[in-house]
């Protein structure tokens, strides 16, 4: 694994769309396994930051604490500085720091006749590369809540870095789409129809991408798939690009990881970390 | 009663018919043995047979045959009434009864069916309530006049009387009669000898369905005990009047039934108009006719509520008429009229109780209402009433709707069409209304369904926020229904839904899906689907006490150090949490204290001797889960004590075995929740919110369910809602047409790759949203487990319940079982040691428990041996001793 990121033979991204919040690309020469690995770890184990504590100071809107708590914490919030901070139970404070958070502030008292309308945007940031996503400089961003007059809101958010593995307000992606072998030559697939294989089953625009096997030659059933056709979605924490990068960041450390347990493992001698009271030993 | 001969008589019941005459001779042969030959000595006949009839005592005795004719004036057939000695009416009434024997004698389908809902009434709430008053108003009365009497018979009439002062002694008899007949629901009136328990029920407000559908609930007189199939079974007079899927199962299965969605119920009308038009348009009063025109060919007798109006010779004409000055408004709405042919009567009733429901007119095969009428419907210049008025539409009884020919639709009008259904979907009630496709459904889910309907959380009401109930669950994100019907747009439960819409892939995953478990996928739960609120009310009374003293209401004590205990930290200084307040378990929300002798003690408050002593009775959280504060409320109940109402407040996410249903009679338990990234996936990335276990459909034959899936996934797709009405909806072949055109397969199923693997599933993949209800049962209100706790001060053994923190209980089958494996040792650990077990100490000698060491008995300390047996046991004997049966206890080695 450690020699394919220079090898030729290694793995290739070719970027077949890019914008803002998507991206479209086919991951060629390498194993089921490492594709579906990263898209599990696109979904699962990108941090970013999201708001995980909320400390009510007055909040007399008709959402009770923990209803607007919950719709805080799905607010995606910029996150391509997420490296910066630690998670928290790696930080060394005791509750939350800079290095390992950022606050919000949200103080919002409805005093005119009829409903007022309260914005993600209004989230005041103590970081200014921590804000709640928009779509362009006009968007307001996403309704937190509604006052009527008279009601109040003050409210104080810590934002944490997390994955979504803990949970989803964490994950930076939306949809994740994939597919390998539009023809179906390996055969994984087995076709249901009703008259038609080519009529009752379109092929998706990767089959363009392919070649499809001569039907009358000799099936190979040792072939293995080795392109796979990405098209990612995220919720605007993270540049799509970005993200894909971030995860196989992230796949390459916990590989790293394995790697150096297995080692230790087969070396118990060189292994300095290990305690000798832990009683499984 | 002025009917002597024979011949007049025979007339009268038989007609001229000589199957009825041979049947009524031996009536009129037994009339001649009698020897009764006048008509005052049939009248003293009755009168000897007349029983003390409630004459009071002083009263002179009355010949026999004034008795005969009070009885016959006032007591037989009483709703017949008998204006100035006049009893010819009745006479003609008696008689029909006669011919109504006769001709269910010889032929068999004269009877009348008892089940047949033309022939039944339903009791509403003004009529009930009428009668209730009606009996307190006569008590109230005799009452008064018993204690005026009673005043007046004083031989001091030095002050002026007064019966208002009477009045007001006994002023509030009638308001707390009613008061107290409607909250505890028992009905007892004098008049009718009527005693019924449970004919008010409150209101349940847990959803919004529960309400509408308690509203809509009729309740069978008929016992349930009795194996009787007939009150059960669906009658076909109920169509379009009685919802056919929304009843209970169980006991009260078809007893209990629901109104359809129009129906409206009578209330009485007046008579008196009705009789006149009856006559007017050519009824023959009964008193001018013979008993040979009565029966004759051709001739209808009219019935007015079951009293013998006259006959007519043209019923069809009548009828007809009858039926133009209604629709023209001469006559109230509600009163029908029909004719019943096998009889040869018409009957036109007016009233209340009879359920009728709406139906639009047709006139010589076409239907009345045009395109014309509906648009000014669309722009809101007419409404239904208007129709009413206009005569477009009319409210038709069970009795007349058989008497008329229906159609369906507007195409399968013919000539001899009279009416057409506005819209067939209305034979449902408003709780089986909700169900998308009910007639592609096997018919005993949709009855599932019905009863499920009402246990889901959603929205309840507007005012939901604002309100304090005992139980309230509130769905965080309600959301309509993808596949809606129209009769949800017309209950508005797309306004006040109770359910979210998942996206539902039908595969097995993981074998955590058996017996109809589900799998959710646990980003979704992340997200707030299925998330729910629970509020709970509970209620402290700040009592005061006869003797003076009164519950106080603390802020927290302190140490001596000054510190407040862990439990009372949330305790404010006027002794109570304040909204917004985190509750943890055993944590006090409500600091109070009760005087220590519960207010008995007479000198405590009158400043006596010692300052009154307190116990701690304040208000615990005993939830094993943290809770909110919502509110608090301060009060005073009618008796001017102080409430103190607490609104707590959980919110609650779906966890391992909380309830689920889809509209379609189909619950399930969660069985386990999925990581999202683990969970098979389509192409285009969409993922389940729900996977269900496909081995819930062959034997449940929901095809309803089936297609919901569809449509909803087809208009997910397209972007709008589809409507899944009962014999309407949205058509499958559109819906598969949409799916197709958006790059799905027109089978609903997809290619799903596995979320583990990243391989392609082995079969495709029936998906699609479906609208998910979250039933109120869940496991962190019902999770119980205990090892060591409380147990009952009688017995000694381990309470029951899991409210008092109970023993989960061996029971008899349980026993059995460990009886049959042999396992004794077992056996007694769990019926003795572990549950009351008690040391006693018998004396061999004579086998009566004694204390250690000592016979009290036989006065001894010889042979005193100790055993162990249940505490239960123990108090047995002692209860046999105190009713003098002395049961031994007989030693042995074993």
């Amino acid at each position: 694994m450690d020699g394919h990121v220079n090898d030729p033979n290694g793995p290739r991204i070719r970027i077949r769309h890019l914008d803002e919040t998507s991206i479209d690309f086919v991951l060629s020469n390498t194993h089921l396994s490492v594709a579906n690995s990263l898209r599990r770890t696109m979904i699962a184990e990108v941090p970013t930051m999201a708001i995980d504590l909320v400390e009510f100071h007055d909040n007399t809107s008709m959402l009770v604490d923990e209803y607007l708590a919950h719709r805080l914490g799905m607010v995606p919030l910029t996150s391509h500085t997420v490296d910066e901070f630690k998670l928290t139970r790696d930080c060394t404070c005791a509750d939350y720091c800079k290095e390992c958070s950022v606050e919000f502030n949200l103080h919002v008292k409805c005093t005119e006749e009829g409903t007022r309308t309260v914005y993600s945007t209004e989230l005041i940031s103590s970081n200014k590369d921590v804000s709640p996503v928009t779509e362009g400089p006009d968007d307001k961003g996403i309704i937190l809540l509604k006052l009527r007059k008279g009601q109040e809101i003050n409210i104080h958010c810590i934002a944490k870095k997390g994955v979504a593995k803990e949970h989803a307000k964490w994950s930076p992606c939306a949809a994740v789409g994939f597919e390998y072998d539009p023809h179906n030559n390996l055969r994984h697939l087995d076709y249901w129809f009703e008259k038609s294989v080519k009529n009752e089953w379109p092929l998706s625009k990767n089959a363009q991408e392919e070649m499809e096997n001569d039907p009358d030659a000799p099936f190979d059933f040792k072939a293995e798939p080795t392109t796979f056709y990405y098209n990612v979605e995220t919720v605007g924490s993270l540049k799509p690009q970005s993200l894909v990068y971030m995860a196989t960041r992230v796949l390459q450390e916990k590989l790293g990881g394995l790697e150096l347990a297995l080692d230790e493992d087969q070396n118990p001698e060189s292994n300095a970390n290990m305690d000798d009271t832990e009683p499984w030993v | 009663m002025g009917l002597t001969s024979d011949r007049e008589i025979a007339q009268l019941i038989a007609g001229e018919d000589p199957l009825f005459l041979d049947l009524l001779l031996p009536t009129l042969e037994e009339g001649a043995a009698s020897k009764l030959f006048t008509q005052r000595a049939a009248l003293d006949y009755i009168g000897s047979k007349v029983k003390g009839m409630g004459r009071r005592p002083g009263a002179a005795r009355r010949a026999p045959f004034e008795d005969a004719l009070d009885v016959l004036a006032n007591t037989v057939i009483a709703h017949v009434p008998v204006i100035g000695g006049d009893f010819r009416a009745k006479c003609v009434y008696v008689a029909m009864m006669a011919r109504r024997v006769l001709q269910a004698v010889s032929r068999e389908n004269m009877t009348d069916d008892l089940d047949y809902l033309g022939n039944k009434r339903l009791e509403l709430a003004g009529q009930l309530i009428a009668l209730l008053f009606e009996d307190l108003f006569k008590r109230f009365n005799s009452d008064l006049k018993l204690n005026v009497d009673k005043v007046l018979k004083k031989p001091n009439v030095a002050n002026a009387f007064d019966v208002y002062n009477q009045l007001q002694c006994h002023g509030d008899l009638i308001t707390q009669g009613l008061t107290r007949a409607i909250s505890t629901g028992n009905w007892s009136l004098k008049r009718f000898k009527m005693d019924r328990a449970g004919v008010t029920h409150i209101l349940s407000r847990l959803s919004y369905i529960s309400a509408l559908g308690m509203m809509t609930r009729i309740s069978s007189q008929f016992e349930k005990t009795r194996k009787v199939s007939g009150p059960r079974a669906l009658q076909p007079s109920q169509w379009g009047m009685l919802c056919p899927a929304d009843t209970p199962e169980g006991e009260l299965c078809g007893l209990v039934k629901n109104l359809a969605l129009m129906t409206h119920i009578t209330t009485d009308d007046e008579e008196e108009p009705i009789r006149r038009v009856a006559y007017a348009l050519g009824v023959e009063d009964v008193s001018l006719i013979t008993g040979r025109e009565l029966h004759a060919e051709g001739t209808h007798i009219v019935f007015l509520n079951g009293l013998i109006l006259g006959i007519t010779r043209a019923a069809l004409r009548f009828v007809r008429m009858f039926r133009m000055l209604r629709r023209s408004g001469r006559i109230p709405a509600f009163v029908s009229v029909y004719i019943d042919d096998h009889r040869n009567t018409v009957n036109i009733s007016a009233d209340g109780g009879r359920i009728c429901r709406p139906l639009i007119i047709v006139e010589n095969g076409v239907s009345r209402i045009k395109d014309m009428h509906i648009q000014e419907l669309m722009s809101g210049k007419l409404q239904f009433d208007d129709f009413l008025r206009l005569g477009l539409v009319e409210y038709l009884d069970v009795n007349e709707e058989n008497d008329c020919m229906i159609a369906i639709y507007d195409k399968e009008i013919k000539t001899y069409t009279t009416h057409v259904e506005i819209e067939p979907f209305t034979l449902l009630g408003a709780v089986a209304g909700l169900i998308p496709y009910p007639h592609h459904n096997q018919s005993p889910r949709n009855t599932y369904q019905s009863a499920m309907g009402k246990q889901a959380i959603g929205a309840i009401a507007y005012n939901q926020l604002s309100r304090i109930d005992t139980l309230l669950y509130l769905m965080v994100y309600p959301q309509q229904p993808m596949v809606k019907t129209k009769t949800i747009e017309l209950i508005n439960y797309d306004k006040l839904p109770a359910g979210q819409n998942g996206s539902v892939f039908v595969m097995s995953y993981s074998g955590y899906d058996i017996e109809d478990a589900l799998v959710i996928n646990k980003s979704s739960l992340d997200r707030g689907f299925g998330r729910c609120q629970v509020m709970r009310k509970f209620t402290a009374i700040v009592r005061k006490y006869a003797n003076g003293t009164y519950d106080r209401v603390l802020g927290p004590p302190r140490t001596s150090e000054g510190k407040i205990p862990e439990k009372y930290s949330e305790i404010d200084d006027d002794g109570m949490a304040c909204p917004g307040t985190r509750l943890e378990y055993g944590k006090l929300y409500l600091n109070k204290e009760s005087p220590s002798d519960g207010g008995n003690d007479i000198n405590a408050g009158t400043g006596g001797s010692s300052a009154v002593q307190y116990r701690s009775t304040p208000l615990t959280f005993k939830y094993p889960d943290h809770g909110y504060v919502d509110k608090v409320m301060i009060t005073t109940s009618e008796t001017d004590q102080t409430l103190i109402k607490f609104l707590l407040r959980q919110t609650r996410r779906p966890e391992l075995g909380d309830k689920f249903s889809s509209r379609h009679g189909q619950k399930g338990v969660c069985g386990i929740i999925v990581q999202q990234e683990d969970l098979p996936f389509t192409d285009r990335g969409i993922y389940p919110d729900i996977i269900m276990n496909p081995h819930g459909f062959p034997s449940r034959m929901t095809v309803g369910k089936l297609m919901e899936f569809v449509a909803s996934k087809a208009g997910a797709v397209k972007g709008e809602l589809q409507y899944g009405t009962c014999f309407g909806g949205s058509k499958m072949e559109d819906m598969c047409r949409i799916l197709v055109e958006n790059g799905y397969s027109y089978t609903g199923k997809d290619y799903v790759t596995s979320g583990i693997t990243g391989e392609p599933v082995g079969a495709y993949i029936f998906n699609g949203a479906t609208y998910y209800q979250r039933l109120k049962h869940m496991v962190a209100d019902k999770m119980h487990a205990r090892a060591r706790g409380p147990r009952a001060v009688l017995t000694r053994q381990p309470t029951e319940g899991r409210s008092r923190d109970g023993g989960l209980r061996l029971g008899e089958m349980e026993k059995d079982c460990l009886i049959g494996y042999g396992a004794s040792m077992l056996l007694l650990e769990r019926l003795m040691i572990s549950s009351d077990v008690f040391e006693v100490h018998v004396c061999e000698t004579c086998g009566y428990i004694g204390y250690k060491g000592w016979c009290q008995m036989c006065r001894s300390s010889k042979s005193m041996v100790p055993i162990k047996i249940p505490y239960a046991c123990k108090l047995l004997f002692q209860e046999l001793q105190a009713m003098n049966i002395m049961p031994r206890l007989v030693m042995e080695d074993i």
